[in-house]
């Protein structure tokens, strides 16, 4: 039912959708992160015998702006490439990845002097609003937003973790070309424990201190979180350990 | 219970001295009505033989896995963790997915997330199936780091013992590795982060039966986890 109502209203709106394959990203210092460019899959199809498959990666920071676009190229199938990712004040923000004859998940990975997380990206798409609708949602979200509420046209439900020796931060992607009012709820054994609204710029990301939203004292607590957003997002879950965001991290896709 | 229901088999390794928390429901957005049927959680030692059988309350958010089977771990090393759910395919219509927080208790670095793997329950994917049919990948970053690499394998398997070819490539160099793990038998296969100075890139899992799989990665100094992630799998 919701389903159809968000179709309905998505083409009122003039809403398209562009395919895009997209990954998060995260600098810190002495912390790097890198998308790992790879057409692995393709030796299991006919394009296996493919070469010099281009691949651009363009970067866009927290605040949505184009940071810079990677070019590699692939020689061939069993081929890889590292595409380092420029390091920005803000630290976040997720890349898409334009790469027509490349059929693979893309890794995006934390590299500290160590060791490494990775985690891969995700086949979905990019919402565009024509002006009218950036508008109308525009002042619809601001007068809603009043009162700490968004048009709750898409959800997501997440599990967070804080304890003594780290917690969980989440990395939420505004995939869409309009301002992006996520409201995010946090609830522990049933009972509500927190709230807050936050304002996500076109093509923008935020990342979400679970501590700061809902304190937990003692040991390994787990809360639930219910994010409602007026356009379409997804999240990446960062995990932190006890030096928090100065320390290693990892970075996980959810379903 | 109804016999309309699906099953699903989902599989990970625990060790002691590790928080491990499994999300039953990933994403549970209807509490009341996005819920397992039923769960049952069997633990084996490296050998293959069972420790512990428990039901669960299907309706349980979040298990604590340590609190579980911590004990056994400690007495008996590394487990396999079978997680045996049974569900509704009009809840979950394409299946439920479990995914699990991970992190050493006395941890300098991040915790890890991860999504469990399902898988087959040790049955061959095709019936008649001959060849090794499942290929499994994971690709490795080009710099030397000091973490040591391997990958963890549980057979799943009742009754079957499953061959299994671990295949690391150093640059275009190939190794391989043959693997026999008897019915729910595990073991870590190391595999060696350079070769003739080359490094690894890649690794490939090829099985007639889908195992459990994860690449592991480990402090060199007190074997910490600090990467551990499911592979690609692009035939099965």
């Amino acid at each position: 039912m919701l389903g159809r109502l968000r179709s309905l209203a998505r083409r009122a709106l003039g809403v398209t959708r562009a395919p895009t394959y997209y990954l998060p990203w995260l600098t810190r210092p002495g912390l790097d992160c890198v998308v790992l460019v790879n057409n692995i899959e393709s030796r299991f199809t006919s394009g296996r015998d493919a070469t010099a498959l281009d691949a651009s990666v363009t970067q866009h920071d927290a605040d949505g702006r184009v940071v810079a676009v990677h070019r590699t190229t692939l020689g061939d199938s069993t081929d890889a490439r590292e595409v380092r990712l420029t390091p920005t004040a803000a630290g976040h923000g997720f890349v898409t990845v334009a790469a027509p004859r490349i059929h693979s998940d893309l890794y995006v990975a934390l590299v500290d002097g160590e060791s490494y997380r990775a985690t891969h990206g995700r086949h979905e798409f990019v919402e565009h609003y024509p002006a009218w609708a950036r508008i109308a949602l525009a002042l619809v979200g601001t007068l809603l937003g009043l009162a700490g509420r968004t048009v709750p046209a898409f959800a997501r439900d997440q599990y967070v973790y804080q304890g003594p020796g780290g917690r969980s931060h989440v990395l939420i992607l505004n995939l869409a070309n309009v301002v992006n009012r996520v409201r995010v709820v946090a609830t522990r054994d049933g009972r509500r424990v927190g709230a807050r609204l936050l304002r996500l710029p076109p093509l923008g990301t935020a990342l979400l201190d679970v501590t700061a939203l809902a304190p937990a004292a003692g040991p390994l607590t787990v809360d639930r979180l219910r994010l409602t957003g007026n356009a379409w997002f997804n999240l990446y879950l960062v995990g932190a350990g006890p030096l928090d965001l100065d320390g290693t991290l990892s970075l996980m896709h959810v379903k | 219970m109804s016999s309309e229901l699906d099953a699903l088999l989902s599989a990970t390794f625990h060790e002691a001295g590790y928080a491990h928390m499994i999300e039953l429901v990933h994403q549970k957005d209807a509490p009341a009505r996005r819920r397992l049927a039923a769960l049952r959680v069997d633990a084996y030692d490296a050998g293959g033989r069972r420790l512990a059988v428990v039901e669960l309350d299907p309706a349980q958010d979040i298990l604590d896995l340590d609190a579980l089977v911590g004990d056994a771990a400690r007495a008996h090393g590394r487990l396999l963790v079978v997680f045996d759910a049974r569900y509704d395919a009009r809840i979950f219509p394409y299946r439920p997915h479990h995914y699990a927080y991970l992190q050493r208790r006395d941890a300098a670095t991040a915790p890890l997330y991860y999504a469990l793997n399902a898988t087959l329950g040790g049955v061959p994917d095709r019936i008649g199936a001959v060849a090794l049919n499942n290929f499994e990948t994971y690709l490795f970053l080009d710099r030397p780091l000091t973490e040591r690499y391997a990958l963890a394998l549980g057979n799943l398997s009742r009754f079957a013992t499953a061959e299994a070819q671990v295949i690391t490539y150093y640059d275009g160099a190939r190794h391989t590795e043959d693997v026999r793990l008897p019915p729910k038998a595990h073991a870590e296969i190391a595999l060696a982060a350079a070769r003739d100075g080359a490094r690894l890139r890649r690794v490939e899992l090829k099985a007639l039966f889908r195992l459990t799989s994860y690449v592991v990665g480990r402090r060199p100094q007190g074997g910490e986890l600090v990467l551990f992630d499911h592979l690609f799998t692009y035939f099965k």
